[in-house]
């Protein structure tokens, strides 16, 4: 375990300065370009990136949340959830709870955030806890857990805030080219006619960069995240004791026709199972930070024997004929023996509930979890004595309401 | 959600566990996709998403009526006739987020849809339903 956390931080200081690299290689032709200086690039180019480390390191997780806007909640919001995320804390050994975040959308998919195990989120969507099971959302919650466990947060955060940086360096420079060219091409050319060859090289290599930067820095990202996956779930098969929960969590996130609308390129990495390109899934399996999910569920439901890592590799190895296991031997056999528990019975988005309302009813309600969004927007709820419940934004105006099934004023 | 007719905000009506969107301003009423999917469900109708999509690729009708814009996704709907006799207009998301009835559109469908098939059976309950919800208004 520890091995595999300690090159995880490896890699993490790897990944930072591949993408400083790739950042001052940008910023050395940009200035070569506008400035005729390649020091005043690059000089921008690590302000900007001591400036982006800073933000990714102190504020990351806080941009990421509020980028997917995401809410905190409180135990008492949603107290099932919470205490699925405290089972896996403490099957996890992980010292502080994680904040938990619920993130309004109806495409189901969750992730972790955070500096270090001690200042860690968790973020679930609506649509996830509409569809899962206790099962199923404890494999995925565990799977989060995990990242946070194996300090993958920070590298996820840092990676996420950098990409975001470089594509939106890359995207201004690549308009101020264009807008450039159109406006200013008779002076340019009329004012340094002497350097014209030499101009003309370094605008192509700069375009070229630009273009290529995003995706290299995906690729770099790409390289060192899928095996961080793979141990994710086999960390979160080892704390649920039950792999088949998180493999038909992610049979149901991977059949989700769904996009999530507040994924992006930067942010897609941090998310369970890829938001994006639900339908170039061929393409992109090359490319994607994520491995196929239908792989990740055949190793999960190959694992029969037990709940282990050694388990989990065997798995591997039966799903990919030959390799070698995905988890390094020393790992792999620290954790003994982990049977398989039994299913728990539950239906999906029972999770949801805040006591009261459904504790006398025996199916969920199927709006609990649209209830919990509209409690954590301030909407006020009124009961007719007809039976039917009033919800009220809090922006409304008036002092009563006419119930349309039955005709009573309601006061509010 | 804000009513796409007179951006203002919407009330929520929740009953037998199916919940509306309705405009006390314009009385116009929000069929959210899974709602509608959930209605019809209970009532025995199993491909909904197939009616839906009849409705939505169904050719752009031709009226005068002022175009609104998807609560949900924001963009401009698409007006479609929902009755037999091509005389209720609504509007319809282009996606499938749902289906916008402005004020008394919804009766008037019942009244016609009752006129055209007195007792027929699952069909009955979801118009009794609905028809029940919004029978009073101001």
């Amino acid at each position: 375990m520890w091995e595999q956390i300690r090159s995880n931080q490896v890699r993490s200081v790897i990944l930072i300065a591949l993408i400083a690299g790739l950042l001052l290689a940008v910023g050395y032709f940009l200035g070569l370009y506008f400035f005729d200086s390649a020091v005043g690039g690059l000089v921008i180019a690590l302000v900007v990136w001591a400036i982006m480390s800073l933000i990714a390191f102190f504020q990351g997780d806080s941009i990421l949340l509020g980028m997917a806007k995401a809410r905190k909640i409180k135990p008492d919001d949603a107290p099932r959830l919470y205490n699925v995320v405290e089972e896996m804390k403490i099957a996890s050994g992980l010292e502080k709870m994680p904040d938990v975040y619920i993130i309004d959308d109806p495409a189901p998919n969750a992730f972790a955030t955070g500096r270090d195990p001690s200042r860690a989120s968790v973020a679930i969507t609506t649509g996830l806890l509409q569809k899962l099971n206790r099962d199923e959302l404890q494999g995925v919650i565990g799977h989060e857990i995990a990242h946070i466990k194996n300090r993958d947060v920070l590298l996820m955060a840092i990676t996420a805030v950098m990409l975001g940086t470089i594509v939106i360096l890359s995207w201004y420079a690549s308009r101020f080219l264009l807008f450039g060219a159109m406006t200013g091409s008779g002076r340019r050319s009329s004012s340094r006619s002497s350097g014209g060859g030499a101009q003309a090289i370094i605008l192509i290599v700069g375009i070229v960069l630009m273009i290529l930067a995003p995706i290299i820095a995906q690729f770099i990202y790409y390289a060192i995240s899928r095996k961080r996956e793979y141990l994710a779930d086999a960390s979160s098969a080892l704390y649920t004791r039950y792999p088949e929960g998180l493999a038909s969590a992610l049979e149901k996130i991977g059949s989700s026709t769904r996009q999530l609308k507040s994924a992006n390129k930067a942010t897609a990495p941090m998310y369970t199972v890829n938001p994006l390109n639900k339908e170039g899934m061929k393409v992109s399996d090359l490319t994607s930070t994520h491995p196929p999910i239908s792989e990740r569920i055949r190793i999960l439901r190959a694992m029969a024997g037990g709940a282990s890592f050694a388990d989990y590799n065997d798995a591997y190895r039966k799903v990919h004929s030959g390799k070698p296991g995905i988890i390094s031997k020393n790992t792999a056999t620290v954790v003994g023996a982990v049977g398989i528990r039994e299913a728990s019975l539950s239906a999906p988005g029972e999770l949801a509930l805040a006591s009261g309302k459904s504790a006398g009813r025996t199916t969920p309600g199927t709006h609990d979890v649209s209830d919990l969004t509209l409690r954590l927007d301030k909407w006020r709820t009124v009961d007719c004595e007809c039976g039917a419940r009033w919800k009220v934004p809090p922006g409304f105006r008036d002092d009563n309401i006419l119930c349309t099934r039955c005709g009573r004023r309601i006061r509010l | 959600m804000l009513c796409p007719v007179c951006h203002k905000d919407a009330l929520i009506v929740e009953y037998q566990d199916i919940e509306l969107d309705y405009c006390p301003v314009c009385h116009g009423v929000w069929f959210d996709a899974g709602e509608l999917e959930l209605l019809m469900a209970s009532a025995g109708f199993e491909d909904f998403r197939r009616y839906l999509d009849g409705i939505i690729n169904a050719p752009e009708t031709d009226t005068q009526e002022k175009k609104h814009k998807c609560p949900a996704c924001g963009h401009k709907m698409k007006k479609a006739y929902i009755d037999p006799d091509s005389k209720i207009l609504v509007d319809v998301c282009h996606i499938g987020e749902g289906i916008w009835f402005d004020g008394g559109e919804v009766t008037r469908l019942i009244q016609a849809l009752a006129q055209k098939a007195p007792d027929k059976g699952p069909s009955q309950g979801v118009l009794a339903f609905v028809g029940d919800m919004f029978k009073y208004q101001e």
